[in-house]
Protein backbone atom coordinates (compact mmCIF):
# COMPACT_ATOMS: atom_id res chain seq x y z
CA UNK A 1 0.00 0.00 0.00
CA UNK A 2 0.99 3.54 -0.34
CA UNK A 3 0.00 6.75 0.44
CA UNK A 4 -1.67 7.16 -3.02
CA UNK A 5 -4.16 4.37 -2.53
CA UNK A 6 -4.91 5.19 1.57
CA UNK A 7 -5.71 9.14 -0.18
CA UNK A 8 -7.94 7.23 -2.20
CA UNK A 9 -9.43 4.70 0.14
CA UNK A 10 -10.57 7.65 2.89
CA UNK A 11 -10.98 10.37 -0.40
CA UNK A 12 -14.87 10.49 1.19
CA UNK A 13 -13.93 11.37 4.80
CA UNK A 14 -11.17 13.94 2.75
CA UNK A 15 -14.08 15.78 1.54
CA UNK A 16 -16.06 15.60 5.06
CA UNK A 17 -13.08 16.90 6.54
CA UNK A 18 -12.18 19.78 4.07
CA UNK A 19 -15.97 20.59 4.37
CA UNK A 20 -15.63 20.99 7.87
CA UNK A 21 -12.57 23.38 8.11
CA UNK A 22 -14.03 25.20 5.43
CA UNK A 23 -17.22 25.79 7.98
CA UNK A 24 -15.54 26.37 10.98
CA UNK A 25 -12.82 29.03 8.85
CA UNK A 26 -16.35 30.73 7.06
CA UNK A 27 -18.29 30.68 10.92
CA UNK A 28 -15.38 31.95 12.77
CA UNK A 29 -14.87 35.08 10.60
CA UNK A 30 -16.07 38.07 11.93
CA UNK A 31 -17.57 40.84 9.84
CA UNK A 32 -18.64 44.21 10.83
CA UNK A 33 -19.74 44.61 14.76
CA UNK A 34 -18.17 41.45 15.13
CA UNK A 35 -21.43 39.75 13.98
CA UNK A 36 -20.70 36.78 11.95
CA UNK A 37 -21.32 37.77 8.01
CA UNK A 38 -22.70 34.31 7.09
CA UNK A 39 -26.00 33.38 7.74
CA UNK A 40 -26.19 29.75 8.85
CA UNK A 41 -28.52 28.89 6.50
CA UNK A 42 -25.57 29.50 4.14
CA UNK A 43 -23.19 27.96 6.36
CA UNK A 44 -25.42 24.74 6.20
CA UNK A 45 -25.86 24.90 2.48
CA UNK A 46 -22.12 24.85 2.00
CA UNK A 47 -21.95 21.04 4.43
CA UNK A 48 -24.73 19.67 3.07
CA UNK A 49 -23.24 20.06 0.02
CA UNK A 50 -19.92 18.41 1.59
CA UNK A 51 -22.09 15.71 2.67
CA UNK A 52 -23.45 15.22 -0.76
CA UNK A 53 -20.07 15.44 -2.55
CA UNK A 54 -18.87 12.49 -0.02
CA UNK A 55 -21.78 10.79 -1.29
CA UNK A 56 -20.74 10.99 -5.26
CA UNK A 57 -17.03 10.22 -4.39
CA UNK A 58 -17.99 7.26 -2.71
CA UNK A 59 -19.98 6.38 -5.81
CA UNK A 60 -16.71 6.82 -8.10
CA UNK A 61 -14.49 4.72 -6.02
CA UNK A 62 -13.49 1.45 -7.43
CA UNK A 63 -15.87 -1.41 -6.27
CA UNK A 64 -13.93 -3.16 -4.04
CA UNK A 65 -10.89 -2.03 -1.58
CA UNK A 66 -8.27 -2.73 1.36
CA UNK A 67 -5.86 -0.47 3.14
CA UNK A 68 -3.63 -3.45 4.90
CA UNK A 69 -7.32 -4.98 6.29
CA UNK A 70 -7.43 -2.10 8.53
CA UNK A 71 -9.75 -0.13 6.07
CA UNK A 72 -11.91 -2.16 3.99
CA UNK A 73 -14.36 -0.76 1.43
CA UNK A 74 -16.88 -3.40 -0.08
CA UNK A 75 -20.17 -3.38 -1.26
CA UNK A 76 -22.00 -3.17 2.00
CA UNK A 77 -19.73 -0.75 3.87
CA UNK A 78 -20.34 1.66 0.80
CA UNK A 79 -23.93 1.07 1.21
CA UNK A 80 -23.98 1.52 4.80
CA UNK A 81 -21.60 4.64 4.41
CA UNK A 82 -24.15 5.81 2.49
CA UNK A 83 -26.29 5.69 5.35
CA UNK A 84 -24.64 7.32 7.84
CA UNK A 85 -24.17 10.25 4.97
CA UNK A 86 -27.88 10.52 4.87
CA UNK A 87 -28.57 10.05 8.34
CA UNK A 88 -25.94 13.47 9.12
CA UNK A 89 -28.05 15.10 5.93
CA UNK A 90 -31.15 14.85 7.42
CA UNK A 91 -29.70 16.43 11.03
CA UNK A 92 -28.54 19.21 8.66
CA UNK A 93 -31.93 20.27 8.26
CA UNK A 94 -32.38 20.85 11.84
CA UNK A 95 -29.52 22.94 12.48
CA UNK A 96 -30.81 26.47 10.52
CA UNK A 97 -33.84 25.98 13.39
CA UNK A 98 -32.53 24.51 16.30
CA UNK A 99 -29.05 24.22 16.81
CA UNK A 100 -27.64 26.77 19.96
CA UNK A 101 -27.27 30.07 18.09
CA UNK A 102 -23.58 31.06 18.70
CA UNK A 103 -20.56 29.86 16.90
CA UNK A 104 -23.11 27.92 14.36
CA UNK A 105 -19.65 26.64 12.41
CA UNK A 106 -18.30 24.67 14.43
CA UNK A 107 -21.25 23.31 15.25
CA UNK A 108 -21.68 21.86 11.84
CA UNK A 109 -17.98 20.95 11.42
CA UNK A 110 -18.29 18.85 14.38
CA UNK A 111 -21.19 17.00 13.05
CA UNK A 112 -19.30 16.53 10.00
CA UNK A 113 -16.12 15.27 12.61
CA UNK A 114 -18.90 12.96 13.84
CA UNK A 115 -20.08 11.84 10.65
CA UNK A 116 -16.72 11.06 9.64
CA UNK A 117 -15.73 8.82 12.61
CA UNK A 118 -19.02 7.28 12.14
CA UNK A 119 -18.31 6.50 8.47
CA UNK A 120 -14.89 5.82 9.23
CA UNK A 121 -16.56 3.22 11.90
CA UNK A 122 -18.19 1.62 9.13
CA UNK A 123 -14.85 0.52 7.08
CA UNK A 124 -12.68 -0.73 9.79
CA UNK A 125 -11.82 -4.07 10.24
CA UNK A 126 -8.97 -3.42 12.80
CA UNK A 127 -9.55 -2.98 16.81
CA UNK A 128 -7.06 -0.14 16.52
CA UNK A 129 -9.24 1.64 13.27
CA UNK A 130 -12.15 0.72 15.37
CA UNK A 131 -11.36 2.04 18.33
CA UNK A 132 -10.27 5.26 16.90
CA UNK A 133 -13.27 6.02 14.48
CA UNK A 134 -15.28 5.26 17.54
CA UNK A 135 -13.42 7.53 19.89
CA UNK A 136 -13.52 10.55 17.08
CA UNK A 137 -17.33 10.31 16.85
CA UNK A 138 -17.70 10.00 20.77
CA UNK A 139 -15.59 13.15 21.31
CA UNK A 140 -17.42 14.77 18.38
CA UNK A 141 -20.99 14.03 20.17
CA UNK A 142 -20.00 14.72 23.65
CA UNK A 143 -19.15 18.12 22.29
CA UNK A 144 -22.26 18.44 20.39
CA UNK A 145 -25.00 17.06 23.16
CA UNK A 146 -23.13 20.19 25.52
CA UNK A 147 -23.39 22.71 22.42
CA UNK A 148 -25.78 24.88 24.49
CA UNK A 149 -23.79 26.93 26.86
CA UNK A 150 -26.75 28.78 28.15
CA UNK A 151 -28.63 25.76 28.86
CA UNK A 152 -27.58 24.05 32.23
CA UNK A 153 -29.34 21.10 30.62
CA UNK A 154 -27.28 20.35 27.44
CA UNK A 155 -24.29 20.68 29.87
CA UNK A 156 -25.56 18.12 32.28
CA UNK A 157 -26.48 16.03 29.83
CA UNK A 158 -23.36 16.33 27.61
CA UNK A 159 -21.48 15.14 31.31
CA UNK A 160 -23.62 12.13 32.04
CA UNK A 161 -22.89 11.22 28.29
CA UNK A 162 -19.36 11.55 28.53
CA UNK A 163 -18.84 10.01 31.80
CA UNK A 164 -21.25 6.54 30.74
CA UNK A 165 -18.96 6.76 26.98
CA UNK A 166 -15.52 7.55 28.74
CA UNK A 167 -16.48 4.44 31.36
CA UNK A 168 -17.42 2.33 28.12
CA UNK A 169 -14.46 3.26 26.37
CA UNK A 170 -12.53 1.52 29.09
CA UNK A 171 -14.16 -1.49 29.18
CA UNK A 172 -13.86 -1.72 25.37
CA UNK A 173 -10.44 -1.17 25.28
CA UNK A 174 -9.55 -3.64 28.08
CA UNK A 175 -11.76 -6.50 26.51
CA UNK A 176 -10.13 -5.49 23.06
CA UNK A 177 -6.39 -5.81 24.97
CA UNK A 178 -7.32 -9.81 26.35
CA UNK A 179 -8.32 -10.68 23.03
CA UNK A 180 -5.63 -9.10 21.28
CA UNK A 181 -3.53 -10.90 24.09
CA UNK A 182 -5.33 -13.80 23.48
CA UNK A 183 -4.91 -14.08 19.71
CA UNK A 184 -1.59 -12.07 19.13
CA UNK A 185 -3.73 -9.97 16.29
CA UNK A 186 -5.68 -7.18 16.30
CA UNK A 187 -7.24 -7.89 12.75
CA UNK A 188 -11.16 -9.24 13.17
CA UNK A 189 -10.82 -11.89 10.59
CA UNK A 190 -7.25 -12.98 12.19
CA UNK A 191 -8.75 -13.21 15.50
CA UNK A 192 -11.40 -14.92 14.24
CA UNK A 193 -8.75 -17.63 12.42
CA UNK A 194 -7.10 -18.14 15.25
CA UNK A 195 -10.06 -18.68 17.52
CA UNK A 196 -10.79 -21.97 15.32
CA UNK A 197 -7.56 -23.21 16.59
CA UNK A 198 -7.83 -22.19 20.21
CA UNK A 199 -9.52 -23.56 23.07
CA UNK A 200 -11.55 -20.80 24.67
CA UNK A 201 -10.17 -19.81 28.19
CA UNK A 202 -12.06 -17.51 30.70
CA UNK A 203 -10.16 -14.51 30.21
CA UNK A 204 -11.02 -14.73 26.54
CA UNK A 205 -14.54 -15.17 27.59
CA UNK A 206 -14.29 -12.18 29.88
CA UNK A 207 -12.37 -9.91 27.04
CA UNK A 208 -15.19 -10.55 24.67
CA UNK A 209 -17.61 -9.90 27.18
CA UNK A 210 -16.15 -6.53 28.25
CA UNK A 211 -16.25 -5.70 24.39
CA UNK A 212 -19.78 -6.51 23.95
CA UNK A 213 -20.32 -4.61 27.15
CA UNK A 214 -18.55 -1.15 25.47
CA UNK A 215 -20.30 -1.47 22.02
CA UNK A 216 -23.75 -2.18 24.85
CA UNK A 217 -23.34 1.40 25.98
CA UNK A 218 -23.12 2.35 21.81
CA UNK A 219 -26.39 0.66 20.87
CA UNK A 220 -28.07 1.71 23.95
CA UNK A 221 -28.67 -2.13 25.22
CA UNK A 222 -29.85 -2.40 29.06
CA UNK A 223 -27.92 -2.05 31.65
CA UNK A 224 -26.02 0.52 29.32
CA UNK A 225 -28.35 2.73 28.63
CA UNK A 226 -28.77 4.76 31.70
CA UNK A 227 -27.19 7.48 29.95
CA UNK A 228 -29.44 7.88 26.94
CA UNK A 229 -32.64 9.46 28.57
CA UNK A 230 -30.46 12.81 29.93
CA UNK A 231 -28.71 12.67 26.95
CA UNK A 232 -31.87 12.87 24.80
CA UNK A 233 -33.39 15.02 26.77
CA UNK A 234 -30.77 17.78 27.59
CA UNK A 235 -29.03 18.06 24.12
CA UNK A 236 -29.75 20.71 21.82
CA UNK A 237 -32.47 19.03 19.21
CA UNK A 238 -30.11 17.89 16.36
CA UNK A 239 -27.29 16.51 18.15
CA UNK A 240 -29.81 14.22 19.69
CA UNK A 241 -31.10 13.66 16.65
CA UNK A 242 -27.30 12.48 15.39
CA UNK A 243 -26.86 10.56 18.57
CA UNK A 244 -30.04 8.85 18.28
CA UNK A 245 -29.57 7.76 13.67
CA UNK A 246 -25.95 7.90 13.13
CA UNK A 247 -24.32 6.93 16.01
CA UNK A 248 -26.82 4.12 16.41
CA UNK A 249 -26.43 2.59 12.93
CA UNK A 250 -22.97 2.51 12.93
CA UNK A 251 -22.41 1.02 16.71
CA UNK A 252 -24.80 -1.77 15.34
CA UNK A 253 -22.62 -2.21 11.97
CA UNK A 254 -19.31 -2.54 14.22
CA UNK A 255 -21.20 -4.78 16.57
CA UNK A 256 -22.52 -7.65 14.14
CA UNK A 257 -19.11 -7.24 12.28
CA UNK A 258 -16.93 -7.95 15.36
CA UNK A 259 -19.14 -11.09 15.99
CA UNK A 260 -19.79 -12.24 12.56
CA UNK A 261 -15.89 -12.12 11.52
CA UNK A 262 -13.81 -12.51 14.66
CA UNK A 263 -16.29 -14.58 17.32
CA UNK A 264 -18.08 -16.35 14.87
CA UNK A 265 -16.66 -19.64 16.54
CA UNK A 266 -17.18 -18.82 19.78
CA UNK A 267 -21.29 -18.20 19.93
CA UNK A 268 -22.60 -20.23 22.29
CA UNK A 269 -26.09 -20.73 22.45
CA UNK A 270 -29.41 -19.18 24.34
CA UNK A 271 -31.82 -22.03 23.60
CA UNK A 272 -34.92 -22.75 26.05
CA UNK A 273 -32.97 -25.63 28.13
CA UNK A 274 -29.95 -25.61 25.49
CA UNK A 275 -27.69 -23.26 27.22
CA UNK A 276 -24.45 -23.25 25.86
CA UNK A 277 -21.53 -20.16 26.77
CA UNK A 278 -20.98 -17.66 23.96
CA UNK A 279 -21.88 -14.42 23.30
CA UNK A 280 -25.45 -15.62 22.21
CA UNK A 281 -26.30 -16.07 25.77
CA UNK A 282 -24.63 -12.96 26.62
CA UNK A 283 -26.63 -11.15 23.58
CA UNK A 284 -29.72 -12.60 24.69
CA UNK A 285 -29.49 -11.59 28.02
CA UNK A 286 -29.47 -7.89 26.88
CA UNK A 287 -31.94 -8.23 24.42
CA UNK A 288 -34.86 -9.63 27.28
CA UNK A 289 -33.56 -6.35 29.96
CA UNK A 290 -33.96 -4.19 26.80
CA UNK A 291 -37.27 -5.09 25.76
CA UNK A 292 -38.73 -5.42 28.86
CA UNK A 293 -36.87 -2.45 30.95
CA UNK A 294 -37.45 -0.02 27.52
CA UNK A 295 -40.80 -0.63 27.26
CA UNK A 296 -42.01 -0.49 30.72
CA UNK A 297 -40.18 2.61 31.61
CA UNK A 298 -41.28 4.28 28.57
CA UNK A 299 -44.78 3.62 29.72
CA UNK A 300 -44.27 6.24 32.35
CA UNK A 301 -42.41 8.72 30.80
CA UNK A 302 -43.69 12.35 30.31
CA UNK A 303 -40.92 13.72 28.46
CA UNK A 304 -41.47 12.56 24.66
CA UNK A 305 -37.73 13.02 24.69
CA UNK A 306 -37.28 10.53 27.22
CA UNK A 307 -40.33 8.28 25.64
CA UNK A 308 -38.83 8.18 22.91
CA UNK A 309 -35.17 7.73 24.41
CA UNK A 310 -36.76 4.73 26.14
CA UNK A 311 -38.14 3.35 22.87
CA UNK A 312 -34.63 3.77 21.30
CA UNK A 313 -33.62 0.73 23.70
CA UNK A 314 -36.47 -1.44 23.39
CA UNK A 315 -35.84 -1.29 19.84
CA UNK A 316 -32.01 -1.85 20.34
CA UNK A 317 -33.50 -4.67 22.01
CA UNK A 318 -35.48 -5.89 19.08
CA UNK A 319 -32.58 -5.36 16.74
CA UNK A 320 -30.20 -7.76 19.47
CA UNK A 321 -32.64 -10.76 18.68
CA UNK A 322 -32.03 -10.62 15.27
CA UNK A 323 -27.95 -10.11 15.54
CA UNK A 324 -28.46 -13.66 17.89
CA UNK A 325 -29.67 -15.61 14.61
CA UNK A 326 -26.73 -14.93 12.88
CA UNK A 327 -27.26 -15.76 9.35
CA UNK A 328 -27.56 -13.45 6.42
CA UNK A 329 -31.61 -13.59 6.87
CA UNK A 330 -30.56 -12.02 10.37
CA UNK A 331 -28.00 -9.49 9.93
CA UNK A 332 -29.95 -8.34 6.87
CA UNK A 333 -33.01 -8.02 8.94
CA UNK A 334 -30.84 -6.06 11.71
CA UNK A 335 -28.91 -3.33 8.95
CA UNK A 336 -32.82 -2.92 7.60
CA UNK A 337 -34.55 -2.39 10.65
CA UNK A 338 -31.21 0.05 11.96
CA UNK A 339 -31.39 2.32 8.59
CA UNK A 340 -34.86 2.44 8.81
CA UNK A 341 -35.04 3.50 13.05
CA UNK A 342 -32.20 5.93 12.55
CA UNK A 343 -34.42 8.02 10.08
CA UNK A 344 -37.66 7.67 11.92
CA UNK A 345 -35.60 9.17 15.07
CA UNK A 346 -34.80 12.03 12.96
CA UNK A 347 -37.54 12.91 12.01
CA UNK A 348 -39.47 12.36 15.21
CA UNK A 349 -36.55 14.55 16.75
CA UNK A 350 -37.38 17.21 13.62
CA UNK A 351 -41.10 17.05 15.43
CA UNK A 352 -40.37 17.40 18.67
CA UNK A 353 -38.00 20.40 17.99
CA UNK A 354 -40.85 22.29 16.74
CA UNK A 355 -43.23 21.70 19.14
CA UNK A 356 -40.14 22.76 21.91
CA UNK A 357 -39.87 25.89 19.94
CA UNK A 358 -43.56 26.92 19.75
CA UNK A 359 -45.30 26.18 23.22
CA UNK A 360 -42.08 25.84 25.24
CA UNK A 361 -41.58 22.57 26.44
CA UNK A 362 -41.72 18.43 25.39
CA UNK A 363 -44.13 16.87 27.72
CA UNK A 364 -47.07 15.14 25.74
CA UNK A 365 -49.34 17.62 27.59
CA UNK A 366 -47.29 19.98 24.86
CA UNK A 367 -48.16 18.14 22.12
CA UNK A 368 -52.11 18.80 22.08
CA UNK A 369 -53.59 20.08 19.61
CA UNK A 370 -50.67 19.91 17.14
CA UNK A 371 -52.96 18.29 14.36
CA UNK A 372 -55.10 21.80 14.05
CA UNK A 373 -51.74 24.15 14.21
CA UNK A 374 -49.80 21.95 11.82
CA UNK A 375 -51.47 19.20 10.00
CA UNK A 376 -48.39 18.35 8.25
CA UNK A 377 -46.04 17.95 11.08
CA UNK A 378 -48.66 16.14 13.01
CA UNK A 379 -49.29 13.60 9.68
CA UNK A 380 -45.89 12.94 9.29
CA UNK A 381 -45.48 12.40 13.27
CA UNK A 382 -48.10 10.06 13.03
CA UNK A 383 -46.18 8.01 10.45
CA UNK A 384 -43.24 8.15 12.45
CA UNK A 385 -44.85 7.13 15.68
CA UNK A 386 -46.86 4.44 14.29
CA UNK A 387 -44.07 3.03 12.24
CA UNK A 388 -42.20 2.61 15.64
CA UNK A 389 -45.34 0.81 16.75
CA UNK A 390 -45.07 -1.96 13.75
CA UNK A 391 -48.23 -1.12 12.89
CA UNK A 392 -48.29 -2.38 8.85
CA UNK A 393 -48.29 -1.09 6.12
CA UNK A 394 -45.61 0.96 7.42
CA UNK A 395 -41.75 -0.01 7.46
CA UNK A 396 -41.66 -0.36 11.12
CA UNK A 397 -44.09 -3.48 10.91
CA UNK A 398 -41.29 -5.24 8.28
CA UNK A 399 -38.48 -4.68 9.75
CA UNK A 400 -39.82 -6.14 12.86
CA UNK A 401 -41.32 -8.85 11.06
CA UNK A 402 -38.00 -9.74 9.07
CA UNK A 403 -36.20 -9.75 12.91
CA UNK A 404 -38.51 -11.69 14.85
CA UNK A 405 -38.86 -14.43 11.87
CA UNK A 406 -34.97 -14.72 11.54
CA UNK A 407 -34.99 -15.29 15.27
CA UNK A 408 -37.41 -17.85 15.35
CA UNK A 409 -35.06 -19.74 12.79
CA UNK A 410 -33.19 -20.13 16.08
CA UNK A 411 -29.59 -19.36 15.93
CA UNK A 412 -26.72 -20.79 13.61
CA UNK A 413 -25.37 -23.66 16.35
CA UNK A 414 -28.78 -24.20 18.18
CA UNK A 415 -32.29 -25.87 18.05
CA UNK A 416 -33.98 -24.36 14.95
CA UNK A 417 -37.20 -23.09 17.62
CA UNK A 418 -34.53 -22.23 20.48
CA UNK A 419 -35.25 -18.55 20.19
CA UNK A 420 -39.14 -18.88 20.92
CA UNK A 421 -39.01 -17.53 24.43
CA UNK A 422 -37.15 -14.31 23.49
CA UNK A 423 -39.39 -13.84 20.45
CA UNK A 424 -42.48 -14.06 22.63
CA UNK A 425 -41.33 -11.65 24.84
CA UNK A 426 -40.36 -9.16 22.06
CA UNK A 427 -44.18 -9.61 20.64
CA UNK A 428 -45.73 -9.16 24.26
CA UNK A 429 -43.47 -6.01 24.52
CA UNK A 430 -44.26 -4.80 21.27
CA UNK A 431 -48.42 -5.17 21.92
CA UNK A 432 -47.30 -3.20 25.26
CA UNK A 433 -45.40 -0.41 23.45
CA UNK A 434 -48.43 0.92 21.72
CA UNK A 435 -50.00 2.28 24.27
CA UNK A 436 -47.33 4.67 24.83
CA UNK A 437 -47.47 5.83 20.94
CA UNK A 438 -50.79 6.23 21.08
CA UNK A 439 -50.87 8.30 24.49
CA UNK A 440 -48.85 10.75 22.71
CA UNK A 441 -50.39 10.49 19.15
CA UNK A 442 -54.30 11.45 21.53
CA UNK A 443 -52.74 14.33 22.52
CA UNK A 444 -51.78 15.48 18.68
CA UNK A 445 -55.08 14.66 17.37
CA UNK A 446 -57.81 13.88 19.86
CA UNK A 447 -57.06 17.20 22.21
CA UNK A 448 -57.84 20.83 21.32
CA UNK A 449 -54.69 23.00 21.84
CA UNK A 450 -53.89 24.16 25.41
CA UNK A 451 -54.16 27.88 24.49
CA UNK A 452 -54.73 29.85 21.61
CA UNK A 453 -51.72 32.22 21.48
CA UNK A 454 -50.36 34.14 18.13
CA UNK A 455 -47.50 32.12 17.91
CA UNK A 456 -46.87 31.01 14.19
CA UNK A 457 -48.76 27.78 12.89
CA UNK A 458 -48.29 25.57 9.85
CA UNK A 459 -44.59 23.65 9.43
CA UNK A 460 -41.31 25.63 8.40
CA UNK A 461 -40.23 24.59 4.56
CA UNK A 462 -36.82 23.16 5.82
CA UNK A 463 -38.04 20.67 8.30
CA UNK A 464 -40.98 20.36 5.95
CA UNK A 465 -39.08 19.16 3.18
CA UNK A 466 -36.95 16.59 5.85
CA UNK A 467 -40.31 15.30 7.35
CA UNK A 468 -41.73 14.85 3.69
CA UNK A 469 -38.40 12.73 3.45
CA UNK A 470 -38.43 10.83 6.21
CA UNK A 471 -42.12 10.36 6.05
CA UNK A 472 -42.03 9.61 2.57
CA UNK A 473 -39.23 6.78 2.86
CA UNK A 474 -41.04 4.77 5.71
CA UNK A 475 -44.16 4.73 3.88
CA UNK A 476 -41.87 3.70 0.48
CA UNK A 477 -40.25 0.88 2.51
CA UNK A 478 -43.58 -0.16 3.49
CA UNK A 479 -45.17 -0.66 0.29
CA UNK A 480 -41.84 -1.97 -0.84
CA UNK A 481 -39.38 -3.19 1.26
CA UNK A 482 -37.27 -5.53 -1.01
CA UNK A 483 -36.01 -1.88 -2.25
CA UNK A 484 -33.97 -1.91 0.45
CA UNK A 485 -33.49 -5.41 1.87
CA UNK A 486 -32.34 -7.39 -1.40
CA UNK A 487 -29.46 -4.52 -1.89
CA UNK A 488 -28.41 -5.42 1.69
CA UNK A 489 -28.88 -8.96 1.49
CA UNK A 490 -26.90 -8.91 -2.41
CA UNK A 491 -24.03 -6.98 -0.13
CA UNK A 492 -23.80 -9.39 2.22
CA UNK A 493 -23.45 -12.64 0.03
CA UNK A 494 -20.46 -10.83 -1.64
CA UNK A 495 -18.73 -9.69 1.24
CA UNK A 496 -19.49 -13.81 2.88
CA UNK B 1 10.65 -15.58 40.51
CA UNK B 2 10.68 -14.30 37.60
CA UNK B 3 7.92 -11.61 36.52
CA UNK B 4 5.85 -12.88 33.97
CA UNK B 5 2.52 -12.09 31.46
CA UNK B 6 0.40 -13.01 34.39
CA UNK B 7 2.24 -10.54 37.01
CA UNK B 8 1.54 -7.67 34.49
CA UNK B 9 -1.69 -8.99 33.88
CA UNK B 10 -2.50 -8.78 37.74
CA UNK B 11 -1.32 -5.29 38.30
CA UNK B 12 -2.98 -4.15 35.48
CA UNK B 13 -6.68 -5.99 36.38
CA UNK B 14 -6.22 -4.80 40.20
CA UNK B 15 -6.17 -1.07 38.13
CA UNK B 16 -8.70 -1.35 36.20
CA UNK B 17 -11.11 -2.55 39.21
CA UNK B 18 -9.32 0.71 41.85
CA UNK B 19 -10.39 2.80 38.66
CA UNK B 20 -13.61 1.17 37.96
CA UNK B 21 -15.17 1.26 41.14
CA UNK B 22 -13.72 4.95 41.92
CA UNK B 23 -15.53 6.21 38.96
CA UNK B 24 -18.14 4.54 40.48
CA UNK B 25 -18.33 5.12 44.14
CA UNK B 26 -16.71 8.77 43.82
CA UNK B 27 -18.85 11.86 44.51
CA UNK B 28 -16.47 14.90 42.59
CA UNK B 29 -16.45 14.76 38.92
CA UNK B 30 -12.67 15.62 38.73
CA UNK B 31 -11.81 12.75 40.99
CA UNK B 32 -14.08 10.39 38.56
CA UNK B 33 -11.87 11.74 35.98
CA UNK B 34 -8.80 10.70 37.60
CA UNK B 35 -10.41 7.43 37.95
CA UNK B 36 -11.34 6.87 34.28
CA UNK B 37 -7.45 7.99 33.52
CA UNK B 38 -6.55 5.19 35.60
CA UNK B 39 -8.74 2.59 33.94
CA UNK B 40 -6.83 3.33 30.24
CA UNK B 41 -3.82 3.15 32.26
CA UNK B 42 -4.20 -0.09 33.38
CA UNK B 43 -5.32 -1.19 29.71
CA UNK B 44 -1.88 -0.33 28.39
CA UNK B 45 -0.45 -1.93 30.70
CA UNK B 46 -2.04 -4.82 29.48
CA UNK B 47 -1.31 -4.03 26.20
CA UNK B 48 2.50 -3.25 26.49
CA UNK B 49 2.93 -6.54 28.34
CA UNK B 50 0.76 -8.67 25.97
CA UNK B 51 3.09 -7.04 23.21
CA UNK B 52 6.28 -8.25 25.01
CA UNK B 53 5.29 -11.65 25.01
CA UNK B 54 3.26 -12.13 21.86
CA UNK B 55 6.09 -10.90 20.09
CA UNK B 56 3.97 -8.55 18.05
CA UNK B 57 4.08 -4.63 17.70
CA UNK B 58 0.38 -4.01 16.86
CA UNK B 59 -0.67 -3.87 21.15
CA UNK B 60 2.23 -0.98 21.44
CA UNK B 61 0.77 0.48 18.70
CA UNK B 62 -2.36 0.99 20.07
CA UNK B 63 -0.87 2.10 23.55
CA UNK B 64 0.25 5.44 21.73
CA UNK B 65 -3.03 6.06 20.17
CA UNK B 66 -4.52 5.12 23.59
CA UNK B 67 -1.99 7.45 25.25
CA UNK B 68 -3.55 10.70 22.71
CA UNK B 69 -7.04 9.64 22.48
CA UNK B 70 -6.92 9.81 26.47
CA UNK B 71 -5.55 13.55 26.40
CA UNK B 72 -8.21 14.34 23.82
CA UNK B 73 -10.46 13.05 25.98
CA UNK B 74 -9.89 14.82 29.34
CA UNK B 75 -9.66 18.33 27.14
CA UNK B 76 -13.27 17.82 26.31
CA UNK B 77 -14.43 16.16 29.57
CA UNK B 78 -12.81 18.98 31.48
CA UNK B 79 -14.67 21.75 29.10
CA UNK B 80 -17.75 19.86 30.00
CA UNK B 81 -17.04 20.43 34.03
CA UNK B 82 -16.55 23.95 32.99
CA UNK B 83 -19.79 24.51 31.34
CA UNK B 84 -21.43 22.82 33.91
CA UNK B 85 -19.63 24.64 37.12
CA UNK B 86 -20.55 28.10 35.49
CA UNK B 87 -23.96 27.10 35.10
CA UNK B 88 -24.39 25.08 38.22
CA UNK B 89 -21.75 26.24 40.87
CA UNK B 90 -20.86 22.87 41.59
CA UNK B 91 -19.46 19.46 40.47
CA UNK B 92 -20.92 16.88 42.65
CA UNK B 93 -22.08 14.25 40.76
CA UNK B 94 -25.16 13.92 43.14
CA UNK B 95 -26.87 17.10 42.53
CA UNK B 96 -26.55 16.75 38.44
CA UNK B 97 -30.27 15.66 38.80
CA UNK B 98 -32.57 18.32 37.11
CA UNK B 99 -32.84 15.76 34.19
CA UNK B 100 -35.38 13.70 36.07
CA UNK B 101 -38.66 12.95 34.56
Amino acid sequence: MNYLEFLILVLPEAVLTMTALIVIGLGAKSGRGGANPFSSGFLTAIGAAGIVAAGLVLALLPAEASLGGMLVLDPLTRLFKWVILAMSLLTLALVPGWAPPAHRGEYLGLILFATVGLSLVISSEDLLMIFLALELASLSLYILAGYNCDDSYSAEAAMKYFLFGSISAAFLLFGMSLVYGYTGSTHLAEIGAALADLPTEPIFALGVVMMLAGLGFKVVAVPFHLWAPDAYQGAPAPSAALIASGSKVAGFFILAKILLLSFADWDGSADWGGFATGWVPFLALLAALSMVFGNLSALAQTSVRRLLAYSAVAHGGYILLGLLSGGTVGIAAVLFYITLYGMTAIGAFGVVALVEQRRGGDSVAHFAGLAKEAPFTAGCFLVFLISLAGIPPLAGFFGKFFLFTSALGGSAAGDPSGLVWLVSLGLGMNVLSLYYYLRVLKQVFARPPAESTGHATGTPPLLGCMLATTAGAIIFLGCFPNLLLKPIEAALRVVG
Amino acid sequence: MSIGLNEFLAVSGLLFAIGFFGVLLRRNTLIIYMCLEIMLTAVAIALVAFSRFNGSMEGLLLVFFIITVAAAEVAIGLAIIVALFRKRGTVQVEELNSLQP
